[in-house]
């Protein structure tokens, strides 16, 4: 890392989309068919189960859809908060002129993602005193600022420098370049550290009901602690199929704006 | 949450000094010897109370001259229950009310304490040959509690009963922390309000883990009332006043030390010489304030079991 051009190493972008999957029919279908299949399966389950007290009481529809909505909350304002901060900061970081800050500013997203996160979301309970969906958005954005600014950083990093010596051969402004060939072409890697921090998200909200603000946390750690499959079950399939469901979502999008030409 | 972090990593950095209890003039107790040749692997669960209970037994067991390994501080109660039937423990100290609801899957409990723990202990010994001895004299149940400070602008509420005047007249007076499974149980909130005649408002019950409910409280932030087990040493610490259950509706939920049929079958009537006077002195004020010395004052829970011991002279 003392190297500040090779900032690339052991990031490994997951998956990176390119404007050429776009016709495969089955890589559009495959996922919500899955889910379908997955979703419909554990209703009928659960269903067929005889339910007891507690199972009655936290597998109704009102108690299941606020638990997925406080989810989705969680997840959504924390990734949007962290995709403002880290975007810009990596493009700042990318900037010839920014060179010196890049080991300091990656040792401090590491440290972010590095402790475990309920000793952070523990950290930043004692730290702040404050209890609820605050201080756990907070949690969630230290924790998956780093995925999204490594592939921020990577995804412009690769961008061929004969282009960009091309662009101002014609021209355009060090702004102008950065928006028309540097970011659109950043664009795949970036999307696959967003949908890396959103997976990472709908996992750790699941955190989230140990400091008061929900979530589906409340229905796996009730299924574990009062030792009732259904419970847990559904809360597992709730969560890992949430992770599934946005990032299918954020693949589609990042499709959609992948370059053409690719 | 910095106390109960302290306490556990100090709890854990301890290593076991095993005392060989030869010479027989100390002036101990008459159990010394009597399980000589016997081989024990002593579990807890993970938190203060579990951990004083777990040394309790590991000293017991000492002085009675069994070699005993340390495993207490095994994990959380799935983890300790699962390390019992599996054999990997032989001993660990269990609430008949866990049993009961958790691992027995039942719903509602039994009003009478003693039969309560006579149910679990016949069906645990029949359905996993698993041995309750006879439960502490203590329980450690749900109660509600508030910070004294607060008693003003509560009213002063004595018991559950007063609570319907508040979330009646002030409903914004009456926030309510919990730990998650108090608000699903039958024998936790639901049945509770339903007891009591009333419910708290909705959005007012915040869902916290078990520690953070305590300094949550006693903080009233973000809740003036909060979910406490009786016997817990910060209830005190932090000057929390509990709500009398007039109407005596959460069950008394006592602990057992429980055994496996493998060093049962063979010790049993020597294991129940050694613990049933241990039980019958485990009282409400004596394990309050066992636990508060730990998680309050930060002594380590080996020594403060091990003070309890010798000044009752069990060891």
């Amino acid at each position: 890392m003392t190297d500040a051009p090779v900032v690339a190493s052991g990031t490994g972008p997951l998956k990176v989309e390119r404007a050429s999957d776009r016709g495969s029919v089955l890589s559009w279908v495959g996922m919500p068919i899955f889910l379908a299949v997955v979703f419909t399966g554990t209703y009928l389950w659960v269903q067929s189960q005889e339910l007891g007290g507690v199972e009655q009481r936290v597998l109704t529809r009102a108690q299941l859809t606020s638990r997925t909505i406080q989810h989705l909350e969680l997840t959504a304002v924390s990734t949007l908060i962290v995709i403002l901060i880290a975007i810009p900061l990596g493009v700042l970081l990318t900037r010839p002129f920014a060179r010196s800050l890049v080991p300091v500013v990656l040792a401090v997203a590491n440290i972010g993602q590095g402790i475990p996160s309920l000793g952070l979301l523990a950290i930043i309970f004692v730290a702040f005193g404050q209890l609820g969906f605050t201080p756990v958005v907070l949690g969630l954005v230290a924790y998956s600022t780093l995925p999204i600014l490594r592939n921020t950083m990577v995804g412009l990093q690769q961008v061929d420098p004969s282009l960009i010596k091309a662009s101002r051969g014609m021209g355009m402004s060090s702004l102008a370049i950065l928006l028309r060939v540097e970011l659109p072409l950043a664009v795949p890697v970036m999307i696959a550290g967003i949908r890396t921090a959103l997976i990472i998200n709908v996992g750790t909200a699941t955190l989230a009901t140990f400091f008061g603000a929900g979530g589906l946390g409340y229905i796996v750690y009730n299924g574990i602690t009062l030792n009732r499959t259904t419970v847990l079950i559904t809360g597992v399939v709730l969560v890992s199929g949430l992770a599934l469901v946005v990032d299918y979502l954020a693949g589609v999008v990042g499709r959609l704006l992948a370059p053409r030409g690719l | 949450m910095n106390r109960r972090f302290l306490a556990m990593t100090g709890a854990a950095a301890v290593i076991t000094s095993l005392a060989a209890c030869g010479g027989g003039d100390g002036g101990g107790s008459d159990t010394e010897g009597i399980l000589e040749g016997a081989s024990i692997t002593v579990g807890s669960k993970d938190f203060d109370e579990q951990l004083i209970l777990g040394h309790i037994s590991r000293l017991a067991l000492e002085n009675a001259g069994a070699d005993v390994t340390d495993e207490i501080n095994t994990g959380g109660t799935d983890v300790a229950r699962a390390a019992l039937t599996s054999g990997n423990i032989d001993t660990y100290w269990e609430y008949n009310g866990t049993a009961w609801i958790s691992f027995f899957q039942e719903e509602d409990p039994i009003p009478d304490r003693i039969e309560q723990y006579e149910v679990v202990r016949d069906r645990d010994l029949e359905e996993n040959q698993l041995h309750w001895l006879e439960p502490a004299q203590f329980n450690n149940t749900y109660a509600l509690a508030y910070q004294a400070d607060a008693a003003e602008d509560l009213g002063s509420p004595e018991s559950l009963s007063d609570l319907a005047d508040i979330i009646a007249n002030d409903p914004d007076l009456a926030t309510l922390c919990v730990e998650s499974e108090f608000s699903a149980r039958n024998d936790g909130l639901p049945g509770m309000e339903e007891a009591y005649g009333y419910e708290f408002p909705a959005g007012n019950v915040t869902e916290l883990d078990t520690a953070i409910v305590y300094s949550a409280t006693a903080d009233r932030n973000p809740c003036n009332f909060g979910e406490v087990f009786t016997s817990d040493g910060r209830v005190s610490a932090l000057d929390l006043v509990v709500l009398e259950d007039d109407l005596g509706f959460f069950p008394l939920y006592n602990p057992s030390p429980v055994f496996t049929d493998e060093v049962y079958s063979e010790y049993g009537e020597q294991l129940d010489e050694i613990f049933n006077p241990i039980a019958e002195a485990l009282t409400q004020e004596a394990m309050t304030e066992l636990n508060e010395r730990v998680s309050v004052d930060l002594e380590q829970p080996q020594d403060v079991a091990e003070d309890w011991m010798s000044e009752n002279g069990f060891i």
